[in-house]
C-alpha cells in the first residue's frame, strides 16, 4: 500500500500509515506489537511526524486573519491593517463629594489615584481618577461636582530614553483601560513631569512636531507606545524622562455599584497634604456603569477588515458600524439607516441607532460625544442623527412535551430550557437587522434534553409604549412585521393604564373592519376598555381611540391623557401576533428575545412514557391563540 | 510468477544497532528471542512513557523501594502479568515467578511462557529487579 496520506494529523492515523507501509515493504513482522522494539521505533517516527503536521498546520492557519486562533496572531495580523483592538474598559461613575478644610488655601486638588471603594454583590470595587482635579474653596469646602471615577487602581511607569533602537516602552500590566493612559514627556528643558502627549489612531495630520503617541497591543494583553520619528510626530531626544500613568480595571465585573465611600487624598494649593474636618459623603449622580471586556479575537476579525476597507470615511452603512465600533467601544450593536429610506425621505441624514453593551439607551453626554467624533470621518453635506433605540421584543407562548420516565426534576429541565434560549437568543437573535428563526428555536427547544419529545410554540411580538404620563399625547407604535389578524378582534392587547380624570384600569383592543362585502379591509379601529366588570363584560370607554394596520404593524393612537401605568417605569406593553413566526427586525429596530417574558409550560407526554399509550387523557395544547382581551 | 512464502516468524529489530561483523547487517531477533525481548520492554516501560498510549507498561518501579518480602512480590508479580496479558498476545501458559532477595536488595524475576502458534519449548527467562539508587 503506498504511503500517500501526508496530512494526518492524528497520531494513531499517522502510525497506521507507517505500519501498513511496512506491512508491504519490511521483512520486520513484529511492528504491530506494542512491546516490539520495532514499535518504539514507530512511534518515535509517528511522533515525530505528528508535532512535524501540527506545526506546519498551525503557522498556516496562524498565517491569515480569517484562520488565525492565538489572540497574539490575531492582534498581530489586525496591526498590519491599522486595526487597534479595543482595551477593557474600566465601569465609571459620578459622584460628588464636598471636603471641608481648616487650611487656608485657594483651591483644593483631589490627587489621581484611588478616590473611593464601591460595593456590588458583596465585592468591593476601587474607583480611582486618572488625573489631577483642583477646584475651588469657598468657606472652607471644596466642592467636587459630578466628577467620573472609573473602577480600576491607578498606576504609574517611568521610562528614560536612551537612544537605543530596540528600546521598547511596554506598559508592565494587564488588564489596562487605554481610555485611561496619560503620557507625560520631560525633555532637557522642561520642568516638573514635562509635556502631555496626545494619543492618535493613525498618521494623518500628524507633523515632524507633533507630540504624539501610538499605541499597540502585544502578548498577554499588554500595551506598547510607540513615539514619533522626526518625519511623523516628536522624535524624543535621549535622556527624556517618559511618565506613563493608567487604570488597570476589572472591565464589566466593575459595573454596579451605586454607594461609595471615600478614600481620597487631597493637596492645599502649595502641594501640603490635607486631612478633611468634615466626614466626607459621596453623593452618586450616576452607578458605575460601561466597563467591558477586551475585544474578543471574534470581534477583531470581523472589524478589522471593515475599518480598513473604510478607510477612515464614513460613507456605506458598513462604514459606520465600524467606525462606530471604534469611537464608543460599549457598543453592543448598530443600525445605520439612510434617511431616503424612512418614511417620509428625510435627505441628506443618516439615522443611526446604537444598542450599547448595558442597557439600552445611550446618555446625552455620550451622543454628543459620538457625533463630535464621527464628524471627523463624514462627508460633507451629510448629517447623522442618533436615535434611541426602538426595541422589538419577541416572546413565545411554548408548551414542552417531555418524556417524564426520563426526568427526575421536571423544574431542572424548565431551566435548561431557559438557559439554552438565552444563550441562543444572545448569540443568533439579539441585534439590528437580527431575525427570529421560528424553527430554529423550535430546534433548539428540542435539542436542549434526549427527555423532550417535541414542542408546540407560538410567537408574541411585543414593543413598550412609554407614556408620558399627564400629558396629552398622541403615540405612534410600530412593530415592522405584518400581523395576523382575527376577524373578532382581540388582535390587539395590552397591559393595563389610567385615563386622567377617570376611575379604573384600562386596555387598549382592536376591531378589524370590513368593506361593504364584509371583507377584512387589512386595517382596525383600536378601542379602550375598562376592566372587567361584575358581569364578565369588558365596558367600552373610547370606541375610537385609535387605528391600526395589521399590513405594516402600525399602531397609532388619539391624543389621550395617560395618567398612570400598571408596569413600572411609566411603560404600557402592546402585544401582536406575527402573520409569519418568523419575525424580522425593520430597519431601525432592535430584535430582542425576551426569554423572561416568555412562557414556557412543561407538559408531561403520556404516550412516550407509556403511561397512556392509548392517548386518551392526553393533555393537547392548542396551536393557535387565545381569545383573551388583555395582555396577560 | 514467483508466490513468496509468508513466513509466520517473529522478526524485530535490536535495538543495540551493533552490525553484523560479517555481512554487517543490523542484527535481527527473531521468534522465542523477539518475543522475550518485547515481554521485557513492556515490563520495564512506565506507564505514561509512550506518546498517546499512556496504560502500556508496568508499575513495577514503583515497588521496588518497598520491603522486600513476598508480599512486594507479590504485587511485582501482579502487575507484570496484567501487563503482559493485556499486550503481548504471543505467549500464553503465563508463569512468574518473583523471588525476594533482601540481601541483594533486589527482586529475581522468572517468567515462564509458552509462544502461541508456534512448536517450540517452554520459554524461560529471568532478569533482576534492583533499585539502583
Amino acid at each position: 500500500m503506498p504511503f500517500t496520506k501526508f496530512t494526518n494529523l492524528d497520531f494513531d492515523q499517522i502510525k497506521a500509515s507507517l505500519k501498513d507501509y511496512l506491512r508491504a515493504n519490511s521483512n520486520f513482522t513484529d511492528f504491530d506489537f506494542e512491546g516490539s522494539n520495532f514499535s518504539v521505533l514507530i512511534d518515535t517516527l509517528a511522533y515525530n511526524t505528528y508535532i512535524t503536521a501540527f506545526n506546519s498546520n498551525m503557522i498556516v492557519n496562524e498565517s491569515f486573519l480569517d484562520s488565525a486562533t492565538l489572540r497574539e496572531n490575531v492582534v498581530s495580523l489586525a496591526r498590519n491593517i491599522g486595526y487597534v483592538p479595543r482595551s477593557r474598559s474600566a465601569a465609571k461613575a459620578v459622584v460628588s463629594f464636598d471636603v471641608a478644610t481648616s487650611v487656608d488655601t485657594a483651591s483644593l486638588t483631589l490627587q489621581a489615584g484611588l478616590v473611593c471603594t464601591g460595593t456590588t454583590n458583596e465585592s468591593n470595587y476601587i474607583f480611582s481618577i486618572p488625573e489631577n482635579i483642583t477646584t475651588t474653596v469657598v468657606d472652607g469646602v471644596a466642592s467636587f461636582t459630578d466628577i467620573e471615577i472609573y473602577q480600576g487602581t491607578y498606576l504609574q511607569n517611568t521610562f528614560i530614553v536612551d537612544g537605543s533602537l530596540d528600546q521598547k516602552f511596554i506598559l508592565d500590566n494587564s488588564f489596562i483601560d487605554t481610555s485611561t493612559i496619560v503620557v507625560q514627556v520631560k525633555g532637557p528643558s522642561d520642568t516638573g513631569l514635562g509635556r502631555e502627549y496626545s494619543l492618535v489612531n493613525n498618521i494623518i495630520d500628524t507633523k515632524s512636531t507633533s507630540e504624539i503617541y501610538l499605541i499597540q497591543e502585544i502578548q498577554d494583553e499588554k500595551y506598547e507606545l510607540l513615539f514619533g520619528d522626526g518625519y511623523f510626530g516628536k522624535k524624543l531626544e535621549d535622556s527624556t524622562v517618559i511618565t506613563v500613568s493608567y487604570i488597570i480595571t476589572d472591565g464589566k465585573e466593575g459595573n454596579g455599584p451605586a454607594n461609595f465611600s471615600y478614600q481620597g487624598r487631597v493637596l492645599s494649593a502649595n502641594n501640603a497634604i490635607v486631612v478633611p474636618t468634615n466626614n466626607v459623603t459621596i453623593t452618586t449622580t450616576s452607578a458605575a456603569a460601561n466597563g467591558g471586556d477586551i475585544e474578543s479575537i471574534n470581534s477583531i476579525k470581523y472589524f478589522a477588515p471593515r475599518l480598513y476597507s473604510s478607510q477612515y470615511r464614513a460613507v456605506t452603512a458598513r462604514d459606520y458600524e465600524a467606525i462606530i465600533q471604534d469611537i464608543y467601544p460599549n457598543t453592543e450593536s448598530v443600525s445605520v439607516v439612510g434617511g431616503e429610506e424612512v418614511d417620509p425621505p428625510q435627505f441628506g441624514n443618516v439615522l443611526i441607532t446604537i444598542k450599547p453593551k448595558n442597557g439600552d439607551y445611550i446618555s446625552d453626554f455620550d451622543k454628543e460625544q459620538i457625533l463630535t467624533k464621527l464628524k471627523q470621518y463624514s462627508l460633507s453635506g451629510i448629517n447623522q442623527k442618533l436615535l434611541d433605540l426602538k426595541v422589538l421584543y419577541v416572546e413565545i407562548d411554548t408548551a414542552v412535551y417531555y418524556n417524564s420516565s426520563q426526568v427526575t426534576n421536571v423544574n431542572d429541565l424548565k431551566t435548561a430550557v431557559i438557559s439554552t434560549l438565552n444563550t441562543y437568543a444572545q448569540s443568533n437573535i439579539n441585534k439590528f437587522g437580527g431575525r427570529f428563526k421560528y424553527s430554529q428555536v423550535c430546534k433548539v427547544i428540542d435539542n436542549v434534553d434526549n427527555a423532550i419529545t417535541s414542542n408546540i410554540t407560538k410567537v408574541i411580538m411585543r414593543r413598550n409604549l412609554k407614556a408620558l404620563v399627564n400629558q396629552v399625547a398622541q403615540y405612534e407604535l410600530c412593530f415592522g412585521n405584518k400581523c395576523h389578524i382575527n376577524p373578532d378582534g382581540f388582535n390587539l392587547k395590552t397591559t393595563g393604564f389610567s385615563i386622567s380624570g377617570k376611575t379604573g384600569t384600562f386596555y387598549l383592543t382592536d376591531t378589524p373592519t370590513k368593506d361593504a362585502n364584509g371583507k377584512l379591509t387589512k386595517k382596525g379601529v383600536v378601542s379602550i376598555v375598562k376592566d372587567i366588570d361584575a358581569q364578565g363584560n369588558y365596558p367600552v370607554e373610547i370606541k375610537s381611540a385609535g387605528t391600526i394596520d395589521y399590513e405594516t404593524g402600525e399602531l397609532m393612537l388619539n391624543p389621550i391623557n395617560i395618567s398612570s401605568t400598571v408596569k413600572a417605569n411609566n411603560v404600557i406593553e402592546v402585544q401582536l401576533y406575527p402573520e409569519s413566526n418568523d419575525v424580522i427586525g425593520l430597519k431601525d429596530l432592535y430584535l430582542s428575545f425576551a426569554v423572561g417574558n416568555s412562557k414556557i409550560n412543561m407538559v408531561k407526554d403520556t404516550i412516550t412514557s407509556g403511561e397512556k399509550i392509548s392517548g386518551v387523557g392526553y393533555k393537547v395544547t392548542s396551536s393557535y391563540l387565545n381569545g383573551e382581551l388583555k395582555r396577560v | 510468477m514467483a508466490i513468496n512464502r509468508v513466513s509466520r516468524a517473529f522478526r524485530d529489530i535490536s535495538l543495540s544497532f551493533e552490525p553484523h561483523p560479517v555481512t554487517k547487517d543490523l542484527p535481527i531477533l527473531k521468534n522465542e528471542n523477539a518475543i522475550r525481548r518485547s515481554v521485557r520492554n513492556l515490563v520495564e516501560t512506565i506507564p505514561t512513557e509512550r506518546f498517546f498510549n499512556s496504560d502500556l507498561g508496568s508499575d513495577v518501579r514503583s515497588s521496588l523501594f518497598d520491603f522486600i518480602d513476598f508480599g512486594t512480590s507479590s504485587v511485582i508479580e501482579t502487575q507484570i502479568r496484567t501487563t503482559i496479558e493485556n499486550f503481548e498476545p504471543r505467549v500464553d501458559n503465563l508463569f512468574i515467578n518473583v523471588d525476594p532477595r533482601p540481601d541483594d536488595n533486589a527482586f529475581n524475576v522468572t517468567i515462564f511462557f509458552d509462544i502461541v502458534g508456534q512448536d517450540f519449548p517452554t520459554q524461560e527467562f529471568s532478569f533482576l529487579l534492583e533499585a539502583i539508587r
